[in-house]
């Protein structure tokens, strides 16, 4: 994003996120279950498994918006429990709902978020005008969000929560719905934001995805049953593809809604 | 306040594109119209009984006056208060006036004479009213008394002996009294209502989780949820007070100033309100019938439809947390009567301690990290 550093701000040695028997309870549920991880800067990380597997709760916790039951995560370098409100600073996050507002434009969208994160505004003005030209929104600039089609609106969306450049970007299923030629747009803009260090978290159900990840976590009630490069995977399990490996976990889960 | 300012331009826009806005903009115009003739307690046609047992002019002059009016119709003269009592017990007679013996003479003489009335008070809103008809009636009397007839002997204070009653609203108009509180009410409702909606329609649309992970304060999202609707309120007073102007004539007698500083407390109370229930529900339904649950109370206890003094002592109790109750008061003291900052101290304190109370806990309940 407008040549933004490799080197970004509270970017710390080490790993970027760090979990530790981090785990959330609903009563006598257990969502997540004491699930240990780590991910490096610039990384792409991938968070699979089924509907109900403990995806969403998960980041959400190492969002800062969800309190842990147990076990400690860190994020950026700050604590998740203690240090959410530190945390918020430095991540971007994409949420399963839609996150932009429908009834704003695109142009007020972009100016209403980065004026949150505390951009100056001649920065929001030439990240504005970056970002529509990168994405090629120029003609749409004045068009509400409600009216693009769900593909622009992920993209705009993902740009968005980059403005304030974040040093991780946490995705919950930021591909679903959209088509093909789209989703390969999308992961062109992981590919850039990775390669100038970001670090990028994302979720999905897309098998196909899978293969683009640095590394894939598979998480099964709760617990992440597997974690490795994709190949690396595939080799563990005999298995031809991501498909295979992700049927064969899955199949024992009990949490699937 | 940068951020806040961010905020308020969002409200803006999206208030712009939603039909609330029209809600916001028209309701308040048209609920005063209808609102204030639904609520006119004026009543026509009261049924008078005279028991007159003086038989003197200044007696008949003194029927005469209450016949004048459109309030009552004579419809007996009884020679004795006991067959009057079998009118009101019948439900034939509304009020029944005793015209005493010697009423001229001690009108004349003593410069005081008394006048009994009997109301019927089956109806105690009626009874209310027909026994404030008839003092006023009897007021208006004495004035006229004094010059006319009795003028050369009444030289000092003297005359009817009657209640002061409805000093402020001398011709005992319905809309003057109902009008301020109205404009409070209906300014309550809407504000109250779209304030708690627009939160919790960001809970559900999933907007709200967007901001929770910016490092938005929670002070600077409540005040920038607070401050459109905040601006809301004191254009619903504006176009209240013009109507009250304009089509009631209503007299608007006190500061006008001083209203809007009341009312700039008075609205961070229902609005406090609002978001304490929008951050306590997750979805509209939610929130609505909880706000609804408030307004009634509110409303109900507020003194505009029954007096407070009517209330059952549990109710006058209960008022003392009825934000709508004191700014009804103090609208009334400053619009009809005048009344200074000093005079309406008492109440002020009391929106104060309610408003500081109710908002420090919607910001103590509102959670950008859940548990
Ligand atoms: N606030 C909550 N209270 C109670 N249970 C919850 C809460 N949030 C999530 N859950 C439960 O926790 C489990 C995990 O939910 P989560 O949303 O994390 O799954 P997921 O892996 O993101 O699924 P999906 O692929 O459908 O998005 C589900 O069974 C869900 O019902
Ligand atoms: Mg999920």
């Amino acid at each position: 994003m407008s040549g933004a550093a490799t080197q970004l701000p509270g970017a710390v040695a080490g790993p970027v996120i760090r979990a530790e028997g981090l785990t959330k309870t609903f009563g006598a549920f257990t969502a997540v279950d004491a699930i240990s991880f780590e991910v490096a800067a610039g990384e792409i990380f991938g968070f699979l498994g089924a509907n109900g597997a403990g995806k969403t709760t998960a980041m959400r916790m190492l969002c800062g918006l969800l309190t842990p039951s147990g076990g400690v995560a860190s994020v950026a370098g700050f604590d998740v429990g203690r240090e959410p409100e530190a945390i918020k600073r430095r991540i971007g996050y994409m949420s399963q709902k839609f996150s932009l507002y429908d009834d704003l434009t695109v142009r007020e969208n972009i100016r209403f978020y980065g004026g949150v994160y505390g951009l100056r505004t001649t920065e929001i003005r030439a990240k504005t005008e970056a970002l529509l030209g990168r994405l090629g929104l120029a003609h749409e600039r004045d068009a509400l969000v409600g009216s693009l089609p769900l593909g622009w609106k992920q993209k705009l969306a993902f740009s968005v929560a980059l403005l304030h450049d974040p040093a991780v970007v946490f995705l919950d299923e930021p591909t679903g719905g959209v088509d093909p030629i789209t989703r390969r747009q999308f992961w062109d803009l992981l590919y850039e934001a990775a390669a100038r260090g970001v670090t990028v978290f994302i979720t999905t159900h897309y098998l196909d995805e899978a293969e683009y990840c640095d590394r894939v976590s598979i998480m099964v009630d709760g617990r992440m049953a597997a974690l490795d490069t994709p190949a690396g995977l595939k080799q563990q399990f005999g298995a031809a593809d991501m498909n295979e490996v992700f049927l064969q976990l899955a199949r024992g889960a009990k949490n699937t809604e | 306040m940068r951020i806040v300012w961010f905020l308020l331009e969002k409200e803006f826009h999206q208030l712009r594109r939603n039909r609330t806005l029209l809600l916001l903009l028209l309701a308040p115009v048209v609920q005063l119209l209808v609102l204030s003739n639904a609520a006119n307690y004026e009543i026509r046609n009261l049924n008078l009984v005279v028991v007159d047992q003086d038989h003197s002019p200044a007696a008949r002059r003194l029927v005469d006056k209450f016949q004048y009016t459109p309030y009552f119709r004579l419809v007996a003269v009884r020679p004795s208060v006991r067959a009057a009592e079998q009118d009101l017990l019948r439900d034939r007679a509304d009020v029944v006036l005793v015209v005493p013996r010697h009423f001229e003479r001690a009108l004349v003489r003593e410069r005081r004479a008394d006048v009994q009335l009997l109301v019927n008070a089956l109806n105690s809103v009626k009874a209310g009213l027909a026994g404030s008809y008839a003092a006023s009636i009897v007021q208006a009397y004495q004035g006229e008394a004094r010059p006319a007839t009795v003028a050369a002997v009444l030289a000092g204070r003297g005359g009817l002996e009657v209640v002061p009653a409805y000093w402020y609203n001398p011709r005992l108009n319905y809309k003057t009294f109902m009008v301020p509180g109205l404009i409070f009410q209906i300014m309550t409702l809407i504000v109250m209502f779209l304030a708690t909606l627009n939160i919790v329609r960001e809970k559900e649309i999933g907007t709200i989780e967007q901001l929770n992970v910016t490092p938005i304060r929670k002070w600077q999202f409540m005040l920038g949820k607070l401050l459109p609707f905040w601006l809301a309120g004191f254009y619903q007073l504006s176009v209240g007070l013009l109507v009250a102007r304009l089509v009631f004539q209503v007299p608007l007698v006190g500061s006008l100033p001083l209203l809007y500083a009341a009312t700039a407390l008075y609205l961070t109370v229902p609005l406090g309100i609002g978001l304490l229930i929008s951050a306590s529900s997750r979805t509209q339904q939610q929130a609505l019938f909880v706000a609804f649950f408030f307004l009634i109370i509110f409303v109900l206890l507020s003194g505009l439809f029954t007096p407070i003094e009517y209330m059952p002592a549990w109710a006058q109790a209960l008022d003392r947390l009825n934000p709508l109750a004191y700014i009804i008061r103090i609208a009334r003291m400053v619009l009809l009567k005048g009344s200074t900052a000093r005079d309406i101290a008492g109440p002020l304190g009391a929106l104060l301690l309610l408003a500081l109370t109710v908002n420090a806990l919607a910001v103590w309940r509102y959670r950008k990290t859940s548990g």
